[in-house]
């Protein structure tokens, strides 16, 4: 169905803290597509986004995941990174001693297995701060640490944009911000959208964040199963209806 | 043989951190300094196989930087005691590069009120490295402060013991202690023991004290590791980050630098 | 108003002071072969229980003294009586049988009350022996035994207390453990049978009465696989000129998947040297759950140990101390993780007053076996004056890279504005002062049961009351 297929899940399911979240999750994405995964609170949401990168809260039980035809699954988690693989966090934690900019150098050092020229790299930096409209000195700062919710966010979309991943995954990147952070956000995502094979899935309760974007392709996830995919017109709807709807069909 | 690194107070016998028996050398360095009212100097004792005692008197408003550097196959029984007068400052930054075996012994008498004592310690041990500290807090003069912060990495068979405590006497009243110590281990075979003191005879003090001990925390380590990082790099990286922002704090540039640099060569 | 005060004077600490006339049908004092050979003799022990003895007393009198705690200087092993009997000669498990007197003692500190209050078993000790022991008969049929330790030594249990006593306290331990193996008298034995979920707590009861006396109560518990128990101990002894001692050993065995809490609301008098060791072995996915109040003594020592021998076996120390006048209490915790996964929890709360000195002491042990084992603890200290002095002295010992220890410790005062705050809501700065300090008790008082948590709040009031003025 998908032309260039980049991620195809397959009855998936996995559970967290010995209890079953996903209960069969089949997703496909295609190179250079925007997807969107929308679901009320405890869909399992977040577990199929942490499921993916290999998170260890959460143990998989059954179910398949290729990413380019590989198997995504048996891979450690850096190996799913360097596959192409991005994550940004709901909560990212906060890494005392390490400054942002030194890390995503390091981080991108070990995936290309080459060495970066850090000022080369500095410049890279300041460019794409400029580009998201944030002061300079965020590189310096220690990765996370005493940064506010929203700076927390316009970190991980930094690290985003410089790691260059294939397909990047946003767990409510827009939530709990400010219009200001929201609006940082947008422009990263767009930033990242310029690159025709870039691949984005976003996981949002939010419809604003959206509106800038061409939306390939919409999933509903309620109960830990897909049960409704469709296009953009769905985000619409339920903004209107919520999703009671899906609801009431899983019960 | 002697006995060092003796603490004001005693744990229990079965755990051996109640000093510890040490060949010590005759030909100990010794120096003696007092700085004058107002005086600020930074003192960089840097040591490879010789041992020190050192000793200072910080009269009204000084300040002392005591630096103190141990590098790799450093071998040193050193004891530093300071006075502070009212107001002084004495700021300790400690570094050790490994050791074979270093026995280190650290007091500072805060004497005056509002006297001051911070000691910034950070250590990198691996193979057989030996690291035996005992660093005290002794508060006397009212509203003093004290800040203990150790921050290290062991790996090999490499063993440790840190004792720091905070004394407050009666009479200090007004004042804090603070101690934290963070020790990251890497291989299953070190040994770490920790006695994080606080003795308390007043009423109007705050003491407070921390520790975190073992492996990197997972979620810390998962979050690298999804920027595309394995696990034994995350780990490098985090040992690198501790002691260097120790380094960082040493507010001697040259000395800094040259640290930073060596950590670099060695990462 | 009325009414909180009488409740105050109920429990007031002259309640726990009278004493009754001694009428010691055997009294021994001072320390030698002889001595334990005769102590044997009385109380008709097996020959390996003899030899025992005498081993134990070899070890004493080489063990040096602790040099690391509080000074027990004051305490003239030469004039402690070790062994006093009272005239009661036998167990019995009717109260009306109990002596007279003696059952008036314990009908004053609410024994069996307790027992009406819905308890599964009581025990209580008088001096040297036991003299009262009961156990509910439904308990009974689930093939729970409560009984104390002589009975059981000769009985089907002999065995099984053979193979148990004092194996997890050696009297290599420490030199009153050895003293403990030489004059040991009386205590508990208890055993659960695998599965036998005990749902309401056994309680015994030690009280100390004859002048310059020591007491060396053995409780030994054995909770078998999959079974559960709440296990209640108090202690209190009158007040006399002449140092007394406690030198007890509580002995746990917690089997696989096994629970038992152990509580102990400790009131002893103010001469009383309370050196107690009380140890707990937990196997696989077992748990010991430690309750602790310390409220009596003159010198206490006292450190609860748990051994996690197996993958997943886990320790909760909760406890509190509070060291008035002319006390110095010792206490604190240690636990041993060396199996895998094993978690230990530690949660301490000390207080000091009138110049009394309370230390927090602790070991977490972490061998190179208990890979991916955890422990956090948790100490605050509160400093109510400034004559008092309260220290802390926690020890880890980690020798494995897989663990996460963490440890906290606070010492402070009360603050001004938390009692300006009840101040405000029109309570007297004295009622504040207590009412935060029993706030501050609170990680021990929920988790007793109720009338051991009112009896502790109390304690903690009568302490407060005339702090001020």
């Amino acid at each position: 169905m998908v032309a260039n297929s980049l991620l195809k899940v397959s009855g998936l399911r996995a559970s967290a803290e010995d209890k079953e979240i996903l209960r069969g999750v089949d997703l496909e994405i295609g190179e250079g597509e925007t997807h969107v995964l929308m679901g009320p609170n405890g869909a399992g949401k977040s577990t199929l986004a942490g499921s993916l990168m290999g998170d260890p809260r959460y143990t998989i039980l059954d179910g398949t995941a290729e990413f380019r035809g590989e198997n995504l699954l048996e891979k450690s988690v850096s190996e799913r990174a360097g596959a192409g693989l991005f994550l940004s966090f709901q909560n990212p934690v906060e890494v005392p001693g390490i400054s942002l900019e030194n890390f995503i150098r390091t981080a991108l050092e070990q995936g290309k297995g080459e060495k970066v020229r850090p000022w080369v790299f500095h410049r890279e930096v300041k460019d794409t701060l400029a580009t998201l409209g944030l002061d300079e000195t965020y590189g310096e700062r220690d990765l996370n640490v005493g940064f506010s919710g929203g700076e927390k966010k316009k970190a991980e979309i930094l690290q985003m944009l410089l790691l260059k991943p294939s397909l990047a995954i946003l767990d409510e990147t827009d939530s709990g911000l400010d219009v200001d952070a929201v609006r940082t956000v947008s422009r990263g995502v767009e930033e990242f959208r310029k690159n025709e094979k870039a691949s984005l899935l976003i996981i949002t309760h939010n419809a604003a964040i959206l509106s800038a974007l061409k939306v390939d392709r919409v999933h509903v996830l309620v109960g830990g199963r897909i049960v409704k995919e469709g296009g953009p017109e769905l985000i619409e709807e339920i903004g209107r209806n919520g999703f009671s709807r899906f609801e009431e069909n899983e019960g | 043989m002697a006995k060092v690194n003796v603490p004001i107070a005693k744990t229990f016998g079965w755990l051996g951190a109640n000093g510890t028996e040490a060949a010590v050398p005759g030909d100990r360095r010794t120096e003696k300094v007092r700085l004058q009212a107002g005086e600020t100097r930074t003192v960089v004792l840097e040591t490879g196989k010789e041992s020190w005692d050192w000793e200072a008197v910080l009269e009204e408003g000084a300040l002392l930087r005591l630096i103190q550097l141990t590098g790799d196959g450093g071998e040193n029984v050193n004891t530093v005691r300071v006075t502070c007068g009212e107001q002084a400052r004495f700021e300790w930054y400690r570094v050790i590069l490994g050791g074979g075996p270093v026995y280190d012994q650290c007091t500072a008498e805060l004497a005056g009120d509002g006297s001051s004592f911070t000691a910034e310690i950070g250590y990198r041990l691996s193979g057989e490295n030996l690291l035996d500290m005992n660093v005290e807090a002794i508060h006397l003069g009212r509203r003093t402060k004290s800040a203990i912060s150790a921050s290290g990495v062991m790996s090999g068979e490499s063993r440790k013991i840190l004792r720091g405590t905070i004394d407050l006497r009666k009479g200090c009243k007004g004042s804090e202690g603070n101690e934290m110590e963070e020790v990251l281990l890497l291989d299953p075979r070190v040994r770490n023991r920790s006695v994080p003191v606080i003795l308390c005879a007043e009423e109007d003090v705050v003491g407070n004290h921390g520790a975190s001990i073992g492996r990197l925390d997972e979620g810390i380590s998962y979050y690298l590791q999804t920027r595309g990082m394995t696990p034994e790099e995350v780990e490098r990286m985090m040992a690198r980050a501790r002691l260097e922002a120790v380094i960082r704090k040493i507010p001697e540039e040259a000395v800094r630098n040259r640290l930073l640099e060596t950590e670099e060569k060695d990462a | 108003m009325t009414d909180e005060k009488t409740q105050v004077q109920d429990v007031d600490r002259a309640f726990y002071d009278f004493r009754d006339e001694e009428r010691d049908s055997c009294r021994i004092d001072g320390l030698t072969g002889e001595i334990v050979e005769q102590i044997s003799g009385e109380k008709g022990d097996p020959d390996w229980m003899r030899e025992f003895r005498l081993k134990c007393l070899e070890i004493f009198n080489r063990t040096e003294m602790p040099d690391w705690g509080p000074s027990i200087e004051g305490l003239d092993m030469d004039h402690i009586a070790t062994y006093v009997r009272p005239s009661a000669q036998r167990m019995n498990t009717r109260w009306e049988d109990v002596p007279e007197d003696i059952r008036n003692t314990f009908d004053r500190l609410g024994i069996p009350k307790a027992e009406r209050a819905s308890l599964a078993g009581v025990g209580a000790q008088y001096d040297s022996e036991l003299v009262y022991h009961n156990i509910r008969e439904d308990v009974a049929r689930t093939g729970v035994v409560y009984t104390d330790l002589e009975s059981a030594l000769h009985g089907e249990y002999g065995e099984m207390i053979r193979t148990h006593f004092m194996k997890l306290v050696p009297p290599t331990d420490h030199k009153f453990a050895a003293l403990h193996g030489a004059v040991w008298s009386g205590g508990s034995f208890v055993y659960v049978p695998a599965g036998v979920k005990v749902e309401i707590p056994l309680q015994s009861y030690f009280r100390l009465n004859a002048a310059g006396a020591g007491q060396f109560e053995h409780t030994l518990i054995i909770v078998e696989e999959g079974a559960s128990l709440h296990f209640i101990e108090g202690c209190s002894a009158p007040k006399y000129n002449v140092a007394n001692l406690h030198a007890g050993c509580v002995e746990l065995y917690v089997g696989r998947n096994a629970t038992l809490r152990y509580s102990t609301i400790e009131n002893w008098s103010r001469n009383m040297y309370n050196l107690n060791t009380k140890r707990a072995l937990v196997e696989e996915g077992g748990k010991v759950e430690w309750i602790s109040g310390s409220f009596g003594s003159h010198v206490s020592y006292l450190y609860p140990m748990s051994i996690l021998n197996g993958r997943g076996a886990r320790s909760e120390f909760t406890g509190v101390t509070f060291a008035g006048k002319g006390q110095n209490l010792d206490t604190g915790c240690k636990v041993v993780h060396s199996a895998p996964e094993t978690s230990s929890y530690v949660n301490t709360r000390s207080i000091s007053k009138d110049g009394g000195v309370s230390t927090f002491r602790s070991a977490v042990v972490v061998n190179p076996k208990a890979e991916n084992s955890k422990s956090a603890v948790s100490c605050q200290s509160l400093m109510v004056d400034d004559i008092s002095r309260s220290d802390t002295i926690p020890a880890m010992d980690v020798q494995t890279s897989r663990a996460d220890i963490g440890h906290e410790a606070r010492i402070g005062r009360i603050s001004d504005e938390a009692v300006f705050y009840l101040m405000s809501r029109g309570v007297s700065e004295e009622e504040a002062r207590a009412l935060i300090v029993s706030g501050f008790a609170e990680n021990v008082s929920k988790e007793l049961p109720l009338e051991y948590a009112v009896e502790m709040n109390n304690l903690i009031r009568i302490e407060m009351k005339g702090a001020i003025g």
